[in-house]
């Protein structure tokens, strides 16, 4: 399961790890609810090589009641009445657990694969992963009891899965993350497998730096033009603002993961949308399992 | 100075294209302009709130980042963990018996955190407060960084269609009897009617849940003409006659999918996109040109470093122009506004310097007209 907040490149790595996972001959399935766009795109040349299985809220709700109902017809009919419909479209947490259900239901079919969750981005990525045990204590035995702790035993179960936890390195982002892992060793009894760094900012060469100021410093003397001065001064400003990014990362980094036991894959920052497999490579070579 | 409702200005966007900072700044251009204004942010990533000084909490607080808009720029920035129980007050403000038989109700207590669009619908809240308190010209709304932020735009809609019409009863009804049916009648699945129905929700989901659930609905039976009344509002500020919806994008392949995502998800919400706000923009072609003209004497370290640069900057243009082209393209072109990449280190200075840029193309943004103008 990848979980992080938007825009820190989830989609992406969620991808790489199915990829991955098929390069290593355990047959990938990424798992997308969403329209699928998102995952379309970071698969991009290699969606050949992935299962892709996009899941709506509503497929999803109607997936996980059918069992619960004896039926797929029976939960249509249920769902399809008009107080229970709304009453299923308002409830929350719901559509958490029927999402979780779905992915239980897609691992059970496909025994041996790996399959890769890119989890929705909304709301507190703790919340998602505490609705089947927080189930489990609030209903009485019966069906819907049963498929709770199924999903808890089968899918949410040591060795059954990990998560991986995709941040950005900046101090508040980093901040919220360290919490969510705390929070998932604490509450779900879950160790975050793996903890991915994103868009870590390159290192610029001091003596690069040091050129490009000399050069803006002795413009004048150097006989150079007003037109050529003012283009150093731009790509001074933006070597600066950029040799700052990489040291605010790399204090925020530092100062994030300072006491905390988890060691993590660092990918860089890169001009183009890096492809699934140029990520997939990073994270082997970053040491994943 | 304001008369009736204030202008809304809704910003949505995907993660990482600096969304939370260009409202910020779009809220001071307007402010500078002398129009008192509210931004209201309901991303919980809580960069705002960092770069203006301020804190999170429900009240009103001022904004001193620039000392010529006064008390006119005004931030609400409401903690994200306490947006239920804000919310749960609010709406059961005449209904303080109800309010605590709430608080003790193990399913509400254990759903609180997962209630979905709750931090949107707590924002709201509050900017409806707000204005019922004092006068705004304007107010800037945040979004959450997510193709899925202007979802909550039918969410009042969605749970005051399940309050007001028969549905609460209903199941209100059906909770209760599946509780008195609980363990008498085995074969639930026998036939289909109502009382199987009943029955067959009491087997499904247990007697301690049943009546959790039933307890639950009845609360909120009690306070259903108010939140209809608070949906209304929500309604009349995010999709009225004054409320324009500014997509903020970067030049990057995410964030035009994002764009063009939520584009269309507004068509789909029954309205549309007023301008896009194009963040990081490359078009600085002639730094580069100059840069790497053959006469000029470039160290070797420099001009590798540099080379990195230029390429990232070419597909940032790349990436600017496929955007433009494409907004051209629709059946009704929307009007864009690039920004370019700036190069301060404080999120402040980005604010303000965001906030210049903006102001010549804030009359077309927001058809703001200063009073002293």
């Amino acid at each position: 399961m990848v979980t992080g907040k938007g825009g820190v490149g989830k989609t992406t790595v969620a991808a790489a790890l199915a990829l991955a996972g098929t390069r290593q001959g355990r047959g990938g399935v990424l798992v997308e609810f969403s329209d699928g766009d998102a995952g379309s795109r970071a698969l991009g040349p290699y969606t050949a090589e992935v299962e892709h299985l996009v899941i709506s809220p509503d497929d999803a709700i109607t997936r996980a009641a059918g069992p619960l109902l004896g039926s797929t017809l029976l939960a249509k009919l249920v769902l399809g009445n008009f107080a229970m419909r709304r009453l299923v479209r308002a409830a929350p947490a719901l559509r958490e657990l029927a999402m979780l259900e779905s992915v239980r239901q897609i691992v059970e079919e496909r025994p041996g694969r790996r399959v890769v969750v890119d989890m929705p981005a909304t709301g507190h990525g703790l919340a998602w992963l505490r609705v089947p045990a927080q189930m489990a204590a609030i209903t009485s035995p019966g069906p819907f009891r049963t498929l709770v702790e199924k999903v808890n035993r089968d899918l949410m179960g040591p060795g059954r899965c990990s998560v991986v936890v995709v941040t950005l390195p900046e101090t508040l982002v980093l901040r919220e993350t360290v919490e969510l892992c705390q929070g998932m060793m604490q509450e779900v009894g879950l160790d975050p497998a793996c903890l991915v760094i994103n868009q870590m900012p390159s290192v610029i060469a001091a003596s690069a730096l040091a050129e490009v100021q000399r050069m803006v410093a002795e413009g004048d003397a150097l006989g150079l033009n007003p037109a050529l001065q003012a283009a150093l001064k731009r790509a001074q400003a933006l070597l600066e603002a950029r040799h700052h990014a990489r040291l605010l990362a790399a204090t925020a980094l530092r100062d994030a993961l300072d006491g905390v036991s988890i060691e993590p894959v660092i990918l860089p920052l890169s001009p183009h949308d890096p492809t699934a497999s140029a990520v997939a490579g990073w994270l082997m070579d970053g040491g994943l399992r | 100075m304001s008369k009736g409702q204030p202008l809304v200005m809704v910003c949505a966007g995907g993660g990482g294209v600096g969304k939370t900072t260009t409202s910020a700044a779009l809220a001071l251009a307007l402010a500078r302009q002398g129009a008192r204004t509210l931004v209201i942010t309901i991303d919980p990533a809580r960069r705002l709130a960092d770069a203006l000084g301020v804190r999170l909490g429900n009240d009103l607080q001022v904004i001193g980042l620039d000392p010529s808009t006064g008390d006119r720029l005004v931030a609400l920035m409401p903690e994200p963990s306490l947006a239920t129980r804000t919310f749960m007050d609010f709406l059961f403000l005449e209904e303080p018996d109800a309010h605590a038989r709430l608080m003790a109700n193990q399913l509400f207590l254990t759903l609180e955190d997962k209630l979905a669009g709750m931090n949107e619908l707590v924002a709201m809240t509050l900017v409806i407060r707000a204005l019922a308190a004092e006068p705004f010209d304007a107010v800037i709304v945040d979004t959450a960084p997510s193709r899925y932020a202007l979802d909550f735009f039918t969410y009042p809609a969605r749970l005051s269609a399940l309050l007001e019409g028969r549905a609460v009863k209903w199941i209100a009804t059906l909770m209760q009897r599946a509780e008195e049916r609980r363990g008498k009648d085995r074969r639930w699945w026998s036939g289909w009617g109502k009382r199987q129905v009943e029955a067959a929700v009491s087997h499904v989901l247990g007697t301690s849940l049943v009546q959790d659930t039933t307890h639950l609905f009845a609360e909120i039976a009690l306070i259903r003409k108010r939140f209809a009344w608070i949906a209304r509002e929500i309604d009349n500020l995010l999709r009225g006659p004054r409320t324009a919806h500014i997509l903020v994008a970067a030049p990057t392949g995410a964030a035009e999918d994002d764009l063009f995502f939520l584009f269309r998800r507004l068509v789909e919400l029954e309205s549309r996109a007023h301008a896009v706000l194009l963040n990081r923009t490359g078009l600085e072609l002639d730094t580069w040109v100059r840069l790497f003209e053959p006469d000029v004497p470039l160290g070797q370290h420099a001009r590798i470093q540099l080379q990195h640069l230029r390429e990232e900057h070419f597909s940032r243009v790349q990436a600017s122009q496929r955007i433009h082209r494409r907004l051209e393209s629709l059946p009704r072109p929307v009007p864009v506004v690039d920004l370019p990449l700036l190069t301060y280190t404080e999120p402040a200075e980005i604010v303000q310097e965001l906030a210049t840029l903006l102001d010549p193309s804030l009359r077309m943004l927001t058809g703001w007209r200063s009073p002293h103008a």
